[in-house]
């Protein structure tokens, strides 16, 4: 009985998880018995690792939903602190600890612009993160000058594909995210910044009542976020080992990082937020994505694919959400 | 917030707050709107003075609106679903789309253009339905579902595109995004009644006012009688058949269909809306100051190309236009709440230092 109900007890706390590993676990051995080289070492590795970037902005994207807000600058961010830190590295051979510290430098500063606009000027998040979105694109092609990245020294690529150590067979990105997972689970569970922010996403007058620093808290939120995307920015420099101008905003990474971040289980009205499920859910993406390629369907579906998969889980999503409330009710 | 010996800006508050029998506007024009006629005005001038090149006489400026008009368009859909406090984020995608079935349809199948563009606009209904009812039966959230939806849509449009897209249409269609009668581009011709007609939806119709009670306040309007559901379905599907015109005039301008056509639309459509001072939770704005929007950013951005700045140069003025306006709006807002109320009221009276400034 006991093993039950923690089952019951994990099921209705941690539903979004479970399901969401469930999917990604079920469609990986179905390809695996279909095409025996999807679940090949090689490939298991690489859909990890294609995850790792829209991770980092979505985990940066989660805590903005959470708190009833929405960053649509995260793609040119990513591109920005790509651009300007591998322009560095390849000409200058700038250090890796710099090039960390100025990604992070940057993210936060326009980051927090972004905060800055919503909270004092009180304008609508879209908005200001639609407008900061162009001027931040500007910004890339303006330092770039119509140059890209094409190299980087060698200590960037062993942070984008290396192993820390030897006998372990996690690439050093996935390290990092299960990092940063961590510190960000902490920030949003555990301290008073994660409550006061989750109380914003809730009721912002109702926080502003009770005596949380609503404009603060705002700006925060908003540096955290340009902070990961931007960082996302280096280690998508790292993997990939080039960046151009389309970096992030080409690939509509802004779009993809509200939708699995919803899907990870965050809801849009704010409030609360499941970071974990932020994760899963890009790794599901991942999965799903690279399973089109192994089942050979042209790539022009892909983002199709993306939209339906928004589609439906949202959709079950809301339909557990339904059934609790109404066993709440009865 | 109310004091007896009233600062000038609470004595406009309070003023505008008392009901008397009497008291309209003395202006037909909002002040947003005043503010925006003054923007395109400062546009228009500046330009013309310090660009040369950008007032080459009248038929100039008018066959420079083939430009941006099909912008206007999808505006003018897209205000009426912000209007809702909804989203609309399937128009680029949905103006793609149309744009290739029509030109398969003609190039493909030898369909007579005209009766293609017709299906054209169906399938812009049909898939701005598919938007209203993906959001009412499933509940999903406008932007969620219409982020998925856009997502679809451009899919198929690349599917439909193939490795060729057709192009070369026939002139008499061409003429639809490059041509003009005497001075007036058909772009022109065209956009003129349609801002004439949903003005007329918006502020003139019982449709209208329900429109925006919606977006006002959604409870309320369902408790009033209103059929919520069915002033969605009208809002985006009409949205639809707007890109869905955007798409048609876009193929006619570049004698092309192409699957990514209708990319650039979006953001600069959404700029346009908020500008004009449409809110985006809904439920306020005018579709007069979204029409003075389109021209203003149009020309703008006309202006600047000309004067030999970068298309992306242009695009952060237009990001900064769209902040600093919505900012400035914020900031003296009409309650007389706005920080800059404040500041001007401090400004005033220096020992009134009462209230917060939130």
């Amino acid at each position: 009985m006991g093993t039950k109900d923690d089952i019951e007890r994990v099921l209705r706390r941690r539903g979004r998880e479970v399901a969401l590993v469930g999917v990604t676990l079920a469609l990986v051995v179905v390809l695996g018995i279909l095409q025996p080289r999807f679940v090949h070492l090689e490939n298991l590795r690489f859909m990890l690792l294609g995850s790792v970037v829209l991770s980092l902005v979505a985990l940066g994207q989660t805590f903005v939903i959470a708190m009833r807000g929405i960053d649509l600058s995260v793609a040119p961010l990513l591109g920005l602190s790509a651009m300007v830190c591998g322009l560095l590295a390849q000409s200058q051979g700038l250090p890796l600890w710099i090039a960390f510290a100025l990604s992070l430098g940057i993210g936060v500063v326009l980051g927090a612009f972004n905060g800055l606009l919503v909270s004092a000027l009180s304008i609508p998040p879209i908005v200001v993160t639609l407008g900061t979105y162009s001027i931040y694109s500007g910004f890339i092609f303006i330092y770039s000058q119509g140059t890209q990245v094409f190299s980087i020294p060698a200590a960037y690529g062993h942070l984008g594909n290396g192993y820390l150590v030897p006998w372990l067979p996690i690439p050093i990105p996935v390290l990092v995210l299960l990092v940063v997972l961590a510190l960000c689970s902490f920030l949003l569970g555990y301290t008073r910044f994660g409550r006061a922010l989750l109380a914003v996403g809730n009721n912002d007058a109702a926080a502003y009542n009770a005596g949380i620093p609503v404009g603060g808290i705002r700006i925060a939120v908003y540096a955290l976020s340009g902070m990961l995307a931007s960082f996302a920015g280096l280690m998508f420099l790292c993997y990939t080992g080039s960046a151009t101008v389309t970096a992030g905003t080409g690939d509509h990474i802004e779009l993809q990082s509200i939708a699995v971040a919803l899907v990870g289980g965050t809801p849009i009205n704010g409030g609360r937020g499941n970071l974990i499920g932020t994760v899963l859910g890009s790794l599901f993406l991942s999965v799903v994505l690279t399973a089109l390629v192994f089942l050979r369907v042209p790539a022009i579906w892909y983002s199709a694919g993306e939209g339906l998969m928004i589609l439906a889980t949202v959709q079950a999503g809301l339909r557990r959400h339904r059934a609790r409330d109404a066993e709440a009710v009865a | 917030m109310s004091r007896p010996d009233a600062i000038p800006a609470s004595a406009v508050r309070s003023e505008a707050n008392t009901v008397k029998p009497f008291n309209r506007r003395h202006f037909p024009l909002d002040g947003w709107e005043m503010t925006l006629v003054v923007l395109l005005v400062l546009v228009l001038v500046g330009f013309s003075w310090a660009a040369p090149g950008f007032y080459d006489g009248m038929p100039d400026l008018l066959s420079m609106a083939e430009n941006f008009l099909p912008f206007g368009f999808v505006a003018l859909g897209l205000s009426l679903v912000i209007f809702t406090g909804g989203i609309d984020l399937s128009v680029s995608t949905t103006a793609s789309l149309t744009a290739v079935v029509v030109a398969q349809l003609w190039h493909g199948f030898g369909m007579n253009i005209w009766v293609a563009a017709g299906i054209g606009l169906l399938l812009g209904a049909l898939l701005g339905a598919i938007n209203v009812l993906v959001i009412i039966r499933l509940k999903i959230e406008p932007l969620i579902a219409t982020l998925a939806t856009s997502f679809i849509y451009g899919s198929i449009a690349t599917a439909v595109a193939g490795n060729a897209p057709p192009s070369g249409f026939p002139d008499a269609f061409n003429a639809l995004g490059g041509g003009a009668l005497g001075i007036l581009p058909y772009q022109l011709l065209l956009f003129v009644p349609l801002c004439l007609g949903f003005w007329l939806l918006v502020a003139r119709s019982a449709y209208g006012r329900k429109l925006v009670m919606v977006g006002y306040n959604r409870e309320v309007a369902l408790y009033s009688g209103i059929r919520v559901e069915r002033i969605l379905v009208v809002a985006y599907v009409l949205s639809g058949v707007m890109a869905a015109v955007a798409g048609l005039v876009l193929a006619a301008y570049y004698s092309a269909a192409r699957p990514d056509m209708g990319d650039p639309l979006l953001l600069a459509t959404l700029t346009m809306v908020v500008l004009g001072g449409v809110s985006i939770f809904g439920g306020e704005g005018t579709m007069l100051g979204v029409i003075l929007a389109v021209f203003i950013l149009g020309f703008l951005r006309q202006g600047m190309m000309i004067a030999g700045f970068s298309d992306m140069v242009t695009t952060m003025v237009t990001g900064a236009i769209l902040i600093t306006s919505i900012a400035v709006k914020n900031l003296f807002n009409k309650r007389g709440t706005g920080l800059g109320n404040q500041l001007w009221a401090l400004l005033r009276r220096p020992e009134a230092t009462g209230s917060e400034p939130e």
